[in-house]
């Protein structure tokens, strides 16, 4: 766990000048170019209602993506999701509804300096309300009772990727990671962003070594895994070719969140 | 104020109003469809039961001809009339399996509508979001007029079904024409679960 606070730094270091290097390219958020019928004609609409086009984002690195999108979905399905499951039928809901506020609570960081980096100060603020308010009335983050105060309802998440999206950086080609699943060159950064924001991975920097110190991460990853999983199914389920099929549900979505 | 701009003026309000009248029509007609849906789910036992008890209803409420063209896109107009009974037959299979994959027998969802708006004549897009199962979705329906009112795209965080099933089928056209399309959708019908 200690190396790989290590490496964080190197690979923030090693991607940057990727996605950067895109932005100039590409300024688009959601980098989609018109679908072109293969007689080569400009219109490429089946009706008049019709604006759909394919959802396009770089892919020069398509077939080891491919492969690593049938590794991730081979361990989903022997090793996740039987552990997933375990973890569902071991936690009662309430306590694992308990266990996903507190972690989202802690993370408190990653939205407020991503907020302020997007120059989102009143959200900043709302935040700030909030994660006091679960904090210390909902015992330490285990509840949510902000939910309960329209002003800190229902308030939208921020992350680095969005932050970066927001600057005008492009999406960059897209990369499948082992295990994370779905991303694209602006998102690993963003996600390296988003893990040096995040309390619990200073906790492994801090006192990295000691063995307690992987269970705080491990806890987190095992709340988030019923999510990811759904997610997973949901945009695969059903699906002509399931790689395509998550690629664009990726795209989108993201494009998404940086329109909030 | 002359008359010219009185007259502009008139017009702007008859459209207006014509647009809302348009998206309040929409409106009622989503929330049939989704109590409809909802009324479904909550009689049928099992899920190939749901699946059965489905189809009629979103038969009525989803435009599965519009759908499946757009899923398609550009590579329609040089299908066959057969070919393109096929491939609605087919996408139509896919998309009541997705919908009953969805749903659980007997968990009511809370759907909060949103002000809807009309991007276009004859088109409006209704904004909700959807309580389901401890989480919250942001779920946008497409609506058009030709067929009264029909859902003809569903839209959950961002990520449009449609658009979705445009990108694989796309490439599957430009791989092979519409025999590459229909097989692809015979495919994953047919794939075990």
């Amino acid at each position: 766990m200690k190396n790989y606070a290590h490496l964080l730094p190197l690979l923030l270091a090693s991607l940057l000048p990727l996605a950067t290097g895109c932005s100039s390219a590409r300024k688009s958020p959601a980098p989609v170019v018109p679908a072109s019928s293969g007689d080569g004609k400009s219109v490429a609409a089946a009706d008049d209602l019709d604006e759909y086009e394919s959802v396009a984002i770089a892919d020069p690195l398509e077939p080891l993506n491919r492969a690593t999108f049938m590794l991730n979905h081979g361990i989903y399905y022997a090793l996740l999701r039987p552990i997933s499951k375990g973890y569902e039928f071991i936690i009662p809901k309430l306590l694992r509804t308990g266990i996903h506020n507190a972690y989202e609570n802690v993370k408190f960081p990653v939205r407020l300096v991503n907020n302020t980096l997007q120059g989102n100060f009143q959200q900043a603020g709302k935040e700030t309300g909030k994660f006091l308010v679960n904090s210390v009335v909902g015992v330490g983050g285990l509840m949510e009772p902000s939910e309960r105060i329209p002003a800190l309802a229902d308030i939208p998440s921020a992350d680095t990727g969005q932050t970066f999206a927001k600057w005008g950086i492009g999406q960059g080609p897209y990369i499948v990671l082992p295990l994370l699943g779905p991303s694209s060159t602006r998102d690993v950064v963003g996600l390296a962003g988003d893990f040096a924001l995040n309390p619990i991975s200073w906790v492994t920097i801090i006192y990295g070594g000691y063995a307690w110190t992987i269970a705080i991460p491990a806890a987190n990853t095992m709340r988030s895994l019923p999510n990811q999983l759904a997610q997973y199914d949901a945009a695969t389920e059903n699906s002509v070719d399931a790689y395509l099929s998550a690629r664009t549900a990726y795209v989108q979505y993201r494009a998404a969140i940086a329109e909030r | 104020m002359n008359l010219r701009s009185l007259i502009l003026l008139g017009l702007l309000f008859t459209l207006q109003s014509a647009a809302s009248a348009a998206t309040a029509d929409a409106e009622k007609r989503l929330e049939k469809a989704i109590d409809d849906v909802l009324a479904v789910a909550n009689r049928s036992s099992s899920g190939a039961e749901l699946a059965d008890n489905l189809r009629p209803v979103l038969e009525k409420h989803l435009s599965f001809s519009a759908m499946t063209r757009r899923a398609v896109g550009p590579g329609w107009r040089q299908f066959s009339k057969a070919q393109q009974e096929d491939a609605t037959r087919l996408f139509t299979t896919l998309i009541i399996r997705t919908y009953s994959n969805k749903l659980t027998p007997g968990e009511q969802p809370v759907i909060k509508f949103k002000p809807a708006s009309a991007p276009a004549p004859g088109r409006v897009d209704v904004p909700t979001t959807l309580l389901y199962q401890g989480s919250d979705y942001n779920v946008t329906y497409r609506m058009e007029e030709p067929e009264g009112w029909r859902v003809t795209d569903v839209v959950i965080e961002g990520v449009s079904l449609i658009a979705n099933y445009r990108t694989q089928l796309d490439a599957q056209f430009k791989k092979g024409g519409a025999q590459a399309v229909i097989s692809s959708l015979n495919q994953s019908v047919n794939r075990p679960k």
